[in-house]
């Protein structure tokens, strides 16, 4: 199981995998140019929160206890059984907002306008997320479950060494919550 | 038998699948009173107006499994607790060797309603009523809505459309009484209102009129009210008589443990039906907290440690036509209180502290971090917020949560 994740330490909050989420994924033209012009306003599926000092990409874990599943009440969100990512079937969802509601990380995003929750489903049928594609710094990376620990292992070792960890105390390393 | 499911609402569908999931090797016996069972009730007010197609109604496929047996149309009448067996009221007697109550609840019909023998009052609950509904909705096109809490106002809303009137009628102060602040509930009524629903608080159905076996109006107050259809959404209470004589019941109420076990350690509950007995009671009445409780109970039924319940929230959410609404609790006394609030574009942003962690609040109208905010509640994170926080909340309650994350874990390495 592959998923998408973060290096907060090299995300400078550009915004740049919002703009390209957005119009890969939400708009009908497919470029950037015009789709800023369609309406609604296609929408991006993973968002770049916290402040200018600490930004924090949030797409959606896929948790293995995922709240949204229990929480939807339509049936929409599912966990496709190949991949074993949380998916939304669009045209189940009502927009009633109780996976935006129980989502812990604030993944799911309502999207009012065409009355349907929007959330990351890493670019499922794609050869490669769109916005690991398009991240300048890389600070978006494809990664699998499995490899984790030792990416995260090798990761904290580096911050030990450097005696930064400390330092950045406010800059939650986001790969630490995917377990 | 192995295991009985009394109750195929939401809650009793998941305890089946669980059940099934976690014993594969049980069978499961759903029964319900109803013919058609699987289905979302959240749904039905968009059901009867024909918003919702049939085919999104239902969640269940009962070609699934051989091994989950459903029993619709079949009503309990009593439990043979000694004998192990749930008796109907059609004489048969089905033996189990684990039970799960999840009868869910049933309608409060107020008394003059209920002595009325016209035709054109119903109570919003079931599908079979819905159904009923549907069809008699476009001949009686005046709709009074008895009830203005979340069923109520989730039902007048799907039902503002040009062809229908409605008025919306609440007995309390206010809107939603029990679930948002006289503020929050004065923008809901206000978007309402703007889709041409009539909206009359402080009184409730005082008298009605009937022609020729049909509703034709009501009194409401000094008013009265052309009204062919009278749609009763004045909330449910447990649908616990058939237990009158098993002794599961504590003061008329089915009381289980946090992990839904009752008295009787092969008999189980989950749903609208129970009271979680757990620092004082404990009732959520929520679609997400059936679900949950659903599953922990077919997982919990054979296991020999069962697990507890660890959500304990009343939160609810939902799309009034436009208006996007999310309660995270209702407000308490005593309270702090931190609003951000826009009341000329339907927004307002609260949220009630005490002792710096949240305990309640509201969104309506821009719902952004609900989610943020309720695992901060549920996980009882001290929040330092302030009023403008609540502008976009995600940059300090997220940084607040994961500070708070990722602290101990870096603490330890260290050591």
């Amino acid at each position: 199981m592959k998923v998408i994740g973060v290096h907060l330490d090299r995300c400078t909050g550009c915004k740049t995998c919002e703009l390209y989420c957005a119009t890969e994924r939400g708009s009908n033209s497919k470029f950037l140019l015009r789709s800023v012009q369609e309406a609604p306003l296609p929408q991006a599926r993973v968002r770049v929160e916290g402040c200018n000092q600490v930004p924090v990409t949030l797409q959606c874990r896929h948790c293995r206890q995922a709240p949204c599943l229990d929480a939807c009440l339509t049936g929409a969100l599912v966990r496709d059984p190949e991949t074993q990512m949380v998916v939304i079937h669009e045209n189940r969802c009502i927009g009633c907002w109780t996976c935006t509601l129980f989502c812990p990380y604030g993944a799911i995003y309502p999207w009012p306008q065409r009355g349907i929750a929007l959330k990351c489903d890493r670019c499922l049928y794609m050869e490669n997320p769109i916005c690991v594609d398009v991240c300048p710094t890389r600070a978006l990376e494809l990664v699998d479950v499995d490899e984790f620990e030792a990416l995260l292992h090798g990761k904290r070792a580096k911050l030990i060494q450097e005696g930064t960890a400390f330092k950045k105390d406010g800059k939650m390393l986001l790969l630490d919550l995917v377990k | 038998m192995d295991c009985v499911i009394i109750g195929a609402g939401v809650a009793g569908m998941q305890a089946a699948f669980s059940c099934r999931q976690h014993w594969p090797q049980k069978t499961v016996t759903l029964i319900d009173a109803e013919a058609e069972v699987g289905y979302f009730r959240t749904l039905l007010p968009q059901f009867m107006v024909r918003t919702l197609a049939q085919s999104k109604l239902f969640f269940w496929k009962p070609e699934n499994d051989p091994k989950l047996v459903v029993r619709s149309g079949l009503r309990v009448a009593s439990l043979d607790r000694s004998n192990q067996r749930v008796i109907l009221e059609n004489g048969e007697k089905t033996a189990y060797e684990r039970l799960i109550l999840a009868p869910g609840g049933r309608p409060i019909v107020p008394g003059i309603c209920a002595r009325s023998s016209c035709d054109g009052i119903f109570p919003i609950r079931n599908l079979a009523s819905a159904r009923v509904v549907q069809k008699w909705l476009p001949d009686h096109s005046h709709i009074v809505i008895l009830g203005g809490g979340l069923v109520g106002v989730k039902t007048a809303a799907h039902m503002a459309r040009p062809e229908l009137s409605v008025t919306l009628v609440e007995k309390e102060d206010q809107l939603l009484p029990q679930a948002l602040s006289p503020r929050a509930a004065a923008l809901v009524k206000a978007h309402l209102e703007r889709k041409n629903i009539r909206i009359i608080t402080g009184h409730s159905v005082e008298d009605i009129q009937v022609q020729g076996g049909e509703l034709k109006a009501v009194q409401v107050g000094a008013k009265g009210i052309p009204c062919g259809t009278l749609l009763v959404a004045a909330g449910s209470v447990p649908d616990v008589q058939f237990l009158k004589d098993s002794d599961l019941l504590v003061k008329g109420e089915l009381a289980v443990t946090p992990a839904l076990q009752t008295s009787d350690p092969h008999i189980f509950a989950a749903g609208d039906a129970v009271t979680i007995q757990r620092d004082g009671n404990f009732t959520p009445w929520t679609w997400p907290q059936a679900i949950t409780q659903g599953k922990l109970a077919g997982r919990n039924c054979y296991a020999k440690d069962p697990v507890q319940l660890n959500a304990f929230s009343r939160v609810n959410s939902m799309n009034l036509d436009g208006l996007s609404l999310v309660v995270l609790g209702a407000p308490v006394m005593g309270a702090e209180a931190v609003v951000y609030s826009r009341p000329g574009e339907g927004i307002c942003r609260e949220l009630f502290l005490k002792n710096g962690r949240i305990v309640g609040g509201a969104l309506v109208g821009d719902i952004s971090g609900a989610g943020v905010l309720h695992a901060a509640m549920n996980a009882g994170v001290e929040m330092d917020i302030t009023d403008e926080d609540l502008l976009k909340p995600m940059s300090r309650a997220l940084r607040q949560i994961s500070i708070r994350c990722s602290r101990p874990k870096r603490r330890a390495l260290f050591k």
